[in-house]
């Protein structure tokens, strides 16, 4: 026993040592712009959720595209945000020629993004904002824009008004409330009412629970407005579990372009529509591109969304795939 | 009989109770005497029976406040499916939990299995008859692991399967690339393979198989695979308990390892084997939870722990070991998710269910104990018997 113990002391200590070394090691190199390229990082705030894994590879692909760039492993704070201040901090210490920033929370990372503006590194914010102007550029989608267009979708789907239930995201998260409320706005007055609505969290087992119990208290729902496409393919599950597919229409947000994401399911005709809410990645590649050539860029870029429709999907996934595209 | 009571409260509930009662008659003969022989006579059941209290009054309120939309088989079935992969989960944590111990690694496991179930459908085309098992051996592995670091490794095993939630969290992460695995797969005309429709059936509280037949329950809406396999996982698993050597060795272990080391049992097998099986059904559930949302997230199963230890805590199981049943369990399981079911029904707001659920577990914790009811029951006998000292 004590034998197998000191073992595992020295294996410890060993890849303690080898963990240090590599550490120093990939410090080194990347401290300026090397052999003409720009180093430059990226911190994420959760790799594991699927719109962000779209952005991860869509980022490496657009950056590959640019000899001139060189990508330092993505970070992943994985949903905390003391984490990410510190990978912030790490690549501030590394002397990064350039960062991209996708905040988990904006309150925690608005030190971390001055102190980078302060070490005059030029900072990208992603999808989610900071508390300073001390940053070159952020790049975002309209949360309340798309819920306004996918209730406006609702107000066509259901011409003479009718019963909606809305599954939501985890109810403090911003983009929630954003798609939550420009929903309510654009159904306002239009005679459709909003008979259930609960937090499924962002989760499709969860949403495939509430929906089932939605049908099994017998009220007539006609649309389903799922803040995410997740939810909405959950929804669709119990729908189709409970023998109504067809008869109630689902409308879903984020338009990935992966095999379980919006734009097939809409293709495959299991939603009625969904909007593909932007990545920010071509946007932030060419951003970072101008920012390192001493060129101007718009300070806040907010983009546009598309809405997938069955006669634009397949169009929609091809331009989208990341599949193959990053080795 | 009060001091015996009280003092009684410990583990066997049977002894010092039914002993003193036929005395009591002879005493002070009478109706509420015969009530009180009753009560005496029925206490070692009271304190299993008192975890079904819950589930009564869940269903009650359930009926109450929704009727027919809440008690019907449709509804029933697919509240119980919701959960059927944290029922499974929350047998494996018990036999963990009756030898003392813990297992917060179950979720994560749970995960890995669906993750390894969606891949071997997406990319081996494998039949569910092999997935099945093989997510299995991937969940007992990871058990296996446990079972050795907490007993060759001697690492406390709360500290070891933490680590193990995160290491099989990362492996999760890790070979799915964070990207969700869908399982629902189409041929080139649109429609569901052959393989994937068998592996929804993994996951679906509707389609079945009794549907049609003349069995009464089962017959109408039919009951799921995920029904079934909790149901059976219990069964199995209570009869292991009751019923083998290893079963009492469990409970040996449990409440004395010292003395069960004593006695020629060999604790760290009993211990090994147990956070293997505990691994092996959360793997076993994983191809539930995937088929039920058609797709193998690789957050799946984040948080079912607590869920699972919940579910055993209601149903009776004691942290400190050597103390709780699966049917128990199956009871705590079946009172979590249909409070669930009745507060969605309700439309009771997400943060209210939260604070609901917490206070559940309290209560039922305090109500599983064997000297609550005769605590209160007692004063009141005596509160009553005063005015008429003759007891008619």
């Amino acid at each position: 026993m004590h034998a197998v113990r000191r073992y595992l002391i020295a294996a410890v200590a060993l890849a303690t040592a080898a963990a240090f070394g590599s550490g120093c090691a990939s410090n080194a190199p990347s401290s300026s712009s090397l052999g003409g390229q720009f180093v430059v990082g990226y911190s994420q705030s959760n790799n594991a959720e699927p719109y962000r894994a779209q952005l991860n590879l869509q980022l490496q692909y657009y950056a590959k595209q640019h000899s001139d760039l060189k990508l330092l492993p993505i970070t992943d704070a994985h949903q905390d945000s003391a984490t990410q201040v510190s990978q912030v901090q790490n690549f501030i210490q590394q002397k990064v020629n350039a960062l991209i920033v996708s905040p988990n929370e904006p309150a925690p990372l608005t030190a971390a993004v001055q102190q980078a503006c302060a070490a005059k590194i030029p900072v990208i914010i992603l999808d989610r904002s900071v508390n300073t102007d001390c940053y070159s550029a952020f790049i975002g989608g309209d949360n309340y824009g798309i819920g306004k267009l996918a209730g406006q979708a609702a107000v066509q789907a259901l011409p003479h008004g009718g019963n909606v239930v809305e599954l939501q995201g985890i109810l403090s998260d911003q983009p929630q409330i954003d798609r939550d409320k420009g929903f309510r706005d654009a159904i306002a007055g239009r005679n459709i009412t909003i008979i259930d609505a609960q937090e499924a969290k962002w989760l499709k087992a969860n949403a495939n629970t509430i929906m089932q119990q939605w049908i099994a208290k017998g009220d007539k729902i006609d649309l389903v407005y799922s803040q995410n496409d997740d939810m909405a393919l959950g929804a669709q599950l119990a729908i189709a579990g409970a023998g109504k597919a067809g008869q109630i229409q689902i409308v879903g947000i984020d338009g990935l372009a992966i095999p379980t994401g919006g734009i097939r399911a809409v293709q495959q005709g299991l939603m009625l529509t969904t909007f593909v809410y932007p990545t920010c990645a071509p946007q932030a590649v060419d951003t970072l591109e101008k920012l390192l050539h001493n060129q101007s860029v718009d300070k806040k870029q907010i983009l546009g969304t598309t809405q997938v429709t069955k006669d634009n999907a397949a169009q929609l996934y091809r331009q989208y795939d990341m599949s193959g595209k990053v080795g | 009989m009060t001091a015996d009571s009280t003092s009684g409260g410990g583990r066997e509930t049977g002894g010092p109770e039914t002993l003193p009662a036929p005395v009591q008659p002879e005493e002070q003969p009478g109706r509420l005497n015969r009530i009180r022989l009753g009560l005496a006579r029925f206490a070692p059941f009271l304190g299993a029976a008192q975890g079904y209290i819950g589930l009564v009054l869940v269903i009650a309120v359930g009926i109450i406040t929704k009727g027919q939309y809440f008690w019907n088989q449709t509804n029933l079935s697919n509240a119980v499916t919701a959960f059927a992969s944290r029922g499974i989960l929350a047998v494996g944590v018990t036999l963990v939990i009756l030898t003392a111990g813990i297992d917060l690694s179950v979720g994560s496991v749970l995960g890995i299995g669906s993750m390894t179930a969606a891949m071997l459908l997406v990319h081996q085309n494998l039949s569910p008859w092999l997935i099945v098992p093989a997510s299995a051996l991937v969940g007992a592995f990871f058990g296996l692991c446990n079972g050795l670091g907490t007993t060759v490794l001697r690492i406390q095993s709360f500290v070891m399967t933490l680590a193990m939630l995160s290491v099989v969290r990362g492996i999760d992460r890790q070979m799915s690339g964070n990207v969700a695995v869908g399982t629902a797969l189409l041929d080139q005309n649109g429609h569901p393979t052959p393989r994937a429709e068998q592996f929804s059936l993994l996951g679906t509280p509707g389609r079945t198989l009794f549907q049609g037949t003349w069995l009464p329950l089962f017959g109408r809406a039919g009951i799921g695979y995920p029904v079934l396999a909790f149901v059976v996982v219990c069964i199995v698993f209570q009869l292991v308990l009751t019923k083998t050597r290893f079963g009492r060795h469990i409970y040996a272990v449990g409440g004395n390892p010292t003395a069960a080391r004593l006695s020629g049992v060999n604790v760290t097998l009993v211990i090994v084997a147990v956070f293997t099986l505990s691994g092996l059904l959360a793997g076993f559930a994983g191809p539930i939870d995937a088929a039920y949302s058609a797709s193998a997230d690789p957050l799946a199963g984040t948080g079912y722990e607590l869920d699972a230890i919940a579910a055993a805590v209601i149903g009776g199981a004691s942290l400190a070991g050597g103390k709780g049943t699966i049917t128990g369990t199956f009871v705590g399981a079946l009172i979590l998710t249909l409070l669930d079911n009745v507060l969605g029904l309700n439309s009771v707001s997400a943060n209210l269910q939260l604070i609901i659920k917490g206070l559940i577990v309290v209560v039922a914790v305090v109500l599983q104990r064997p000297g609550f009811f005769r605590s209160i029951a007692d004063p009141l006998v005596r509160l009553l018997r005063r005015p008429h000292p003759s007891g008619s």
